[in-house]
């Protein structure tokens, strides 16, 4: 059985066992609300393509409906389901949520059922774009965790430390789907996931800090099968260097200072892939906004530097023609795993027109040292390695 | 010349903020203990959905509410839109529920009234039923 059909079985069988679930009064207790995005890109050169946007004008990449029904069977649990209608290619439409919260009182809150992983300060709400100043989130940093959501319990427990508001949060579970790279999908079972991260927050202050591991194996075609001729000639570290099944680890550090006026706003993390076709990636953000309501005019600045193991060659040349091949074989392969590293630069203007409607204007500035045209900027052919892109958009909450 | 004008710019909207000074924000809450003195920080917290040692229950005005503005600028320190902002991913994520929002400055008043355990906040020249503790104010 499917994860998310065992979830959703073991939800209806634990909501139909509750004595007051026919009995509740479904006008008060379920709530609708939802949001979308209507996102309009060009970039300005035709060599590349970047967040899925190329030289022509489109809508349809990261323009996108959320739709949440939240049902309170009484005040301590309710149900939440949250389906997501996405335009882009990265994406798969669904539901990217559904579970039952259980909150016994303001300091506990404990969910459990399918969810968006809290890697990163904005992991759980990239599809909201409302909630965050810029048109799009700092690519460099949020294009990293390439799955979103796990299957699992998480739990929250805030409490007040004199004037600071420190906030633990742990949760663990599995995720077994696509991941969407932009060079493709690939088949993806992250099994023994887990992480935990803690908030501390004084007045204009917040911090965080985060760890989150995951054992993850990915269905590479036919790269199990090359794994075991090379551990058949004997060649046990390249085999290994191929071998798709290892720990990938997550740090995160942030530090947030927000008043009338101004907001500052960073993050930093490292991602460890302990496999060979799992890449080491170093991330971070900065951004620095003024705020002169209704309108937040901001800059950010962000950098990812992704780079895996290359381990020198230990199959012989020139020993016998089988073991060229197998050799060349393996270079090939390796090959099919760049380095990739890009920065970004950005300005925008936020403007809340209405206190549910944001309208936004944003230009940014890639650059790449090295692109591998697996994450959110490719290289089309002839790319100079510089590229502007420009976008307007929408965002609404209802 | 480019330079003066974005300096005169940023001058001007570094002025345009509007000046609150004079008037004052009290919070009030309906509870039994009438000795609970709350922090500036404190009332921000719960106001923000945070945890907070006593156990009471938000409730606030409209977006449009002047009080309410009062009260973002001298006690959040967040604009409404930051704030707008916020609940929309505190909710969209699960995480927390923003307050109960009411009317006008009559109706927390009842609303006060008839619960225990909640708290609002009121312009400060408004007269309060001896009923309801005052916990915070900005003056």
């Amino acid at each position: 059985m499917k994860p998310t059909k065992a979830v959703t079985l073991s939800i209806v069988l634990l909501l139909s066992s509750m004595p007051n679930y026919a009995a509740a009064n479904d006008q008060d207790k379920l709530q609708f609300s939802g949001f979308t995005r209507l996102i309009l890109g060009h970039l300005d050169d035709k060599n590349a393509e970047y967040v899925g946007y190329d030289n022509s004008i489109s809508m349809d990449q990261q323009s996108l409906i959320g739709l949440q029904a939240d049902y309170a069977f009484n005040n301590e649990i309710s149900l939440t389901g949250q389906f997501i209608g996405h335009t882009g290619k990265q994406r798969s439409s669904g539901l990217e949520w559904l579970y039952l919260t259980y909150t016994p009182n303001k300091a506990w809150r404990i969910k459990l059922g399918k969810q968006r992983i809290p890697f990163f300060n904005y992991s759980d709400s990239l599809d909201v774009g409302f909630a965050y100043p810029w048109l799009t989130l700092p690519q460099q940093f949020y294009d990293t965790a390439f799955f979103s959501t796990f299957e699992g319990l998480l739990a929250n427990y805030e409490y007040n430390l004199g004037s600071w508001v420190m906030n633990f949060e742990g949760y663990w579970g599995i995720y077994d789907d696509k991941i969407y790279l932009a060079s493709g999908e690939i088949d993806t079972k992250v099994t023994g996931l887990y992480g935990f991260n803690t908030s501390a927050a004084y007045d204009s202050w917040t911090f965080r800090a985060a760890y989150n591991q995951g054992n993850a194996d990915l269905t590479l075609p036919g790269a199990a099968q090359f794994v075991e001729v090379l551990n058949q000639f004997g060649f046990n570290q390249s085999a290994e260097t191929l071998n798709p099944d290892g720990l990938i680890r997550f740090y995160q550090l942030s530090a947030n200072y927000e008043n009338l006026n101004y907001f500052i706003r960073s993050e930093v993390a490292t991602m460890v892939g302990e496999s060979g076709p799992v890449p080491d990636i170093d991330s971070f953000y900065i951004s620095v906004g003024y705020q002169f309501s209704p309108y937040t005019l901001y800059v950010s600045y962000s950098e990812r530097d992704v780079h895996y193991d290359h381990p020198a060659n230990e199959i012989p040349y020139g020993v016998s023609s089988g073991l060229d091949e197998l050799a060349a074989t393996y270079e090939l392969v390796l090959a099919g795993f760049p380095d990739d590293k890009t920065q970004g630069t950005k300005i925008g203007l936020r403007w809340d027109w209405r206190y549910n409607v944001a309208l936004k204007g944003e230009v940014t500035h890639v650059n790449a040292d090295k692109v591998s045209n697996d994450f959110a900027l490719k290289n089309l052919g002839r790319f100079d390695n510089s590229a502007i892109l420009y976008q307007l958009g929408v965002e609404w909450v209802f | 010349m480019a330079r003066v004008l974005t300096l005169l710019v940023v001058c001007y909207l570094g002025f345009v903020q509007p000046s609150y000074a004079a008037e004052a924000v009290i919070v009030v809450a309906n509870t039994a203990d009438k000795s609970i003195q709350l922090s500036r920080q404190q009332v921000r917290n719960l106001f923000m959905g945070g945890a907070l040692p006593y156990d009471l229950d938000a409730v606030a005005l409209p977006p449009e509410n002047h009080t309410r503005v009062l009260f973002n600028t001298k006690v959040v320190g967040l604009t409404e839109s930051r704030i707008q902002s916020y609940w929309a991913q505190m909710r969209f994520t699960g995480r927390k529920k923003g307050p109960v929002e009411l009317k006008n400055e009559k109706l927390v008043v009842e609303y006060l009234m008839s619960n225990v355990g909640t708290i609002g906040y009121l312009p400060a020249g408004m007269s309060i039923p001896d009923e309801l503790t005052v916990l915070y104010s900005t003056n």
